[in-house]
């Protein structure tokens, strides 16, 4: 009952998923020997992409930023009982937010905040649903997440246009950028955020009385309310926090990623981190600590495929590999197959 | 009957799980055609890991099986039946929506999928086996819509269906009513008669004392001894299942009963299908006395018990605790107000199985200031320590706080959910089932436990299908049909008769 129990109760999810990560890189290099690739210089040009110089890994760590928000969506909303895939729709309206509110107030914290809040007001809806009409959020968020892409679209074109071009909403006003770590890089402030934030929703989950209710209920909502717990309104907080911290994911990646400080056409700059999150999150074993190191590992993905693709593999071969590492993350028990069949030296 | 070959003997198996719990340490026993074996044992003692090897559900660690002398091994429960082996599990497999005849062919007529199944056929067969056996069950209704004890039938049906010769029950009596025990028995005998071989899972030791011919008991993953039935005493079969004599009569001192702490008043309730589950219940739980409410399962107890513990919305009538009318109040507001409640079902609403032992061991009282740090965190360390003292306390076999709870025996979790309860400090204690699926040493553990908290003056409300746990904890018994009392009597005057009448229906 001291600090190793609760190390080695960490050590199964981890070595499961960095069994995965290896399966999912072995498959990879299959798949790339067969399309007649060369794995090998490939793998060298990931690596080197990733983390091979200072401006490499400040960009891992930038790509990273808002897959671990997203991600911590996902996983709350699974500690909870829910499938929370409106990661998405809060992330825009997050980056929605941080400009709208930046262009009168001038400073980072009123970007960072409204982030937060506008975020968590955009997943109401479907906690309303789920708990008053029994809509499940699988389908709520999901159709959720196509009116924010249109209601964003729209805001970024009329009110947040950029009279000088056309290309963007107006940038974030430069007193409310979040510093850049290192220089001439994309890497700032916003990652470290982005770590507190884990901790701080690691914090939530696993020591307090509302992180208590929140497991307890999405484990066991009769045991939940049996114990004097209401899952509704755990439900409820799953979805704001959550949509707090897709929020927040939506704000950095303006307030923080030169040299642009804005929405770009289309949403491009913000679209897609919201599903992205679902398999940083499963990676991360639905844990904000694991989360940190799995968004670190699909950021040096990301960050890594431009290289690659410079020796000739096309950038998507990235996102099989990505995909296979889900997968396999995805397949339960795969360590307990793996140990047993080398126990038994055969099925 | 020991010269000739046994019909299954099982030779040193030994059972290590993954996790290094040593389930079953070199058990050995033997079957003879046309007997029925008792397999006796506490819950973890290791009879259902033992039968699961035998039928092919688990792979032994060591050991060999012998089929008639010749050794064998099954990878699966298809390869036991194919042998001859017929398991009926503790709970049952069947399809729900399928009715009786559709579940006993499942898997056994039409191979290939676009086969015909020849209904009429096997229906016939089905129908010339239940008048062999004289032991009907309905073919034409879905299961969901029968009673536990006609479902048991159909499961044994649907093994005999397959031309088995040696049928194994796991614990088959634990969701039966007397008289449905009764009528499996009257089946066991005729099987017996026609010379099946049957092992009997149990830890009642009138039932193993009733049914079986030899009694294997098995202790802690080890084969205590094997003894003739007509040679044992439940004594006797008591010490060797816990290694110590345990007292089967529960003392009771006499006590005078206070001032009424739970008052109910037509209380009316609705059932998940929308039906008068309670229908217009009135009575008090006093200070100082167990109030017990036995009956056949499905009358409204569950339904009652919800209710007083804000789980369940009352339609109609008045609870009051003391002198406050706490009619609507949701759990955590009656935990205040001094209420605790064991819960029927363990695993879905007494435990969090997923959860740690520590984390279960505050469930209902999280919030409160004792293991909370600056109102804000949680202060793990004062809830271990909170957990070790009830785990000191009420002698609970516990790998450590910070374990699942799931790595705990069916008596153990038991003991904790009372030992949190108890650490409530209630005055009202609410017990659903509180022994069911319990072994021998804990269930008397927590029997006595409520009679101590009885004569400490608290009230007692003790909902039990076990009839002699109702009869032996109560001051006071009421007996439920339908949603209503049959009669509220004094259980040291009441005769076996007159509550069977009451469970029946009929009025007192």
């Amino acid at each position: 009952m001291n600090v190793s129990d609760e190390l080695r109760s960490y050590w199964k999810p981890l070595s499961e998923s960095v069994l995965a990560i290896m399966i999912g890189a072995l498959v990879g290099a299959v798949v790339l020997w067969l399309s007649g690739y060369d794995a090998v210089a490939a793998y060298r040009a990931l690596l080197q992409g990733s983390f091979g110089s200072m401006g490499n890994m400040a960009e891992t760590l930038s790509k990273s930023t808002p897959l671990i928000l997203t991600a911590i969506t996902f996983a709350i909303g699974a500690r909870t009982g829910l499938f929370n895939i409106g990661a998405e729709g809060a992330v825009y309206f997050g980056a929605i937010a941080a400009v709208a509110a930046t262009q009168t107030l001038q400073d980072p914290v009123s970007g960072i905040l409204s982030g937060l809040f506008v975020g968590a007001l955009w997943m109401l809806p479907a906690a309303v649903l789920k708990v008053y009409r029994g809509v499940h959020e699988v389908i709520s968020t999901i159709m959720l997440n196509w009116i924010a892409f249109f209601i964003a679209s729209w805001l970024a074109l009329s009110a947040l246009a950029n009279p000088q071009n056309q290309n963007s909403t107006v940038p974030i006003p430069p007193g409310a950028r979040l510093p850049l770590l290192v220089q001439n890089s994309t890497l700032s402030l916003a990652f470290v955020i982005s770590v507190i934030a884990a901790i701080i929703v690691y914090v939530v989950m696993w020591h307090t009385k509302l992180g208590y209710e929140l497991r307890t209920s999405g484990q066991n909502p009769r045991a939940a309310e049996y114990g004097g717990i209401n899952p509704r309104i755990a439900m409820v907080w799953s979805f704001l926090i959550g949509g707090m911290t897709a929020g927040l994911a939506g704000a950095v990646q303006v307030m923080g990623i030169p040299p642009s400080y804005s929405i770009s056409q289309g949403l491009a700059n913000v679209y897609g981190y919201g599903f992205d999150g679902i398999g940083v999150s499963l990676v991360g074993r639905n844990h904000p600590l694991g989360i940190i190191f799995a968004g670190i590992l699909f950021g040096a993905l990301n960050a890594g495929a431009t290289q690659m693709q410079q020796t000739g593999v096309p950038l998507e071969m990235v996102k099989v590999i990505e995909g296979i590492i889900i997968v396999a993350v995805a397949v339960p028990g795969l360590l307990d197959l793996f140990t047993k069949l080398f126990r038994r030296g055969g099925p | 009957m020991e010269k000739e070959t046994p019909l299954l003997e099982m030779r040193d198996i030994v059972k290590v799980y993954p996790d290094g719990t040593k389930a079953l340490k070199g058990v050995d026993i033997q079957v003879y055609t046309g007997e029925i074996l008792g397999l006796l044992g506490e819950n973890g003692a290791g009879k259902t890991t033992l039968m699961k090897i035998l039928f092919g559900m688990l792979k032994p660690t060591k050991g060999t099986i012998l089929l008639n002398g010749k050794e064998t091994s099954f990878k699966s429960p298809a390869d036991a039946l194919a042998s001859g082996i017929g398991m009926v599990h503790q709970h049952f497999t069947l399809v729900e929506v399928f009715n009786a005849l559709e579940n006993i062919i499942l898997g056994r007529e039409g191979h290939g999928l676009l086969s015909r199944i020849n209904v009429d056929n096997a229906r016939k067969k089905l129908q010339s086996l239940m008048d062999e056996l004289n032991f009907q069950v309905p073919l034409d209704v879905p299961v969901e819509n029968l009673p536990v004890g006609i479902q048991q039938r159909i499961e044994i049906l649907k093994m005999l269906y397959r031309d088995i010769d040696l049928l194994i029950l796991d614990e088959p009596t634990a969701v039966l009513t007397p008289i449905e025990v009764k009528e499996l028995f009257a089946v066991l005998k005729k099987l017996k008669s026609q010379g099946k071989t049957i092992i009997f899972i149990s830890h009642k030791l009138n039932e193993v004392m009733e049914i079986t011919d030899r009694v294997t008991v098995i202790r802690r993953g080890k084969v205590i001894g094997t003894v003739q039935t007509k040679d044992a005493t439940p004594q006797l079969l008591a010490r060797m299942m816990v290694g110590r004599d345990v007292v089967l009569r529960i003392e009771k001192p006499p006590k005078e009963p206070g001032e009424a702490i739970l008052h109910v008043e037509d209380l009316w309730v609705k059932g998940d299908r929308g039906e008068d589950a309670v229908r217009g219940i009135s009575f008090d739980v006093r200070a100082g006395e167990i109030f017990g409410i036995a009956g056949v399962e499905g009358n409204g107890q569950s339904e009652l018990i919800e209710a007083i513990t804000g789980l369940r919305k009352v339609e109609k009538g008045k609870i009051q605790v003391g002198d406050m009318d706490v009619t609507g109040k949701n759990p955590r507001d009656l935990y205040e107000i001094g209420i605790a409640h064991i819960p029927e079902d363990r695993t879905h609403m007494g435990l969090i199985l997923e959860m740690t032992v520590m984390e279960n061991a505050i469930l209902g009282m999280h919030w409160w200031k004792e293991f909370s740090r600056a109102g804000v965190l949680m202060n793990w360390k004062q809830v271990e320590n909170h957990t070790k003292l009830l785990v000191e306390e009420f002698d609970i076999n516990s790998p450590g706080a910070r374990a699942p709870v799931k790595s705990l025996s069916g008596g153990n979790q038991q003991k904790l959910i009372v030992a949190r309860e108890v650490s409530k400090k209630p005055e009202l204690i609410v017990a659903a089932q509180p022994t069911r699926g319990v072994d021998v040493a804990s269930t008397e553990y927590i029997r006595n436990y409520l009679v101590k908290l009885r004569n400490e003056g608290k009230a007692v409300l003790l909902v039990s299908a076990d009839l002699d746990e109702v009869l032996q904890l109560s001051d006071r018994m009421a007996i439920m049909y339908e949603g209503q009392f049959m009669g509220v009597v004094d259980p040291t005057k009441v005769t076996e008769e007159q509550i069977g009448l009451m469970m029946g229906g009929v009025k007192a």
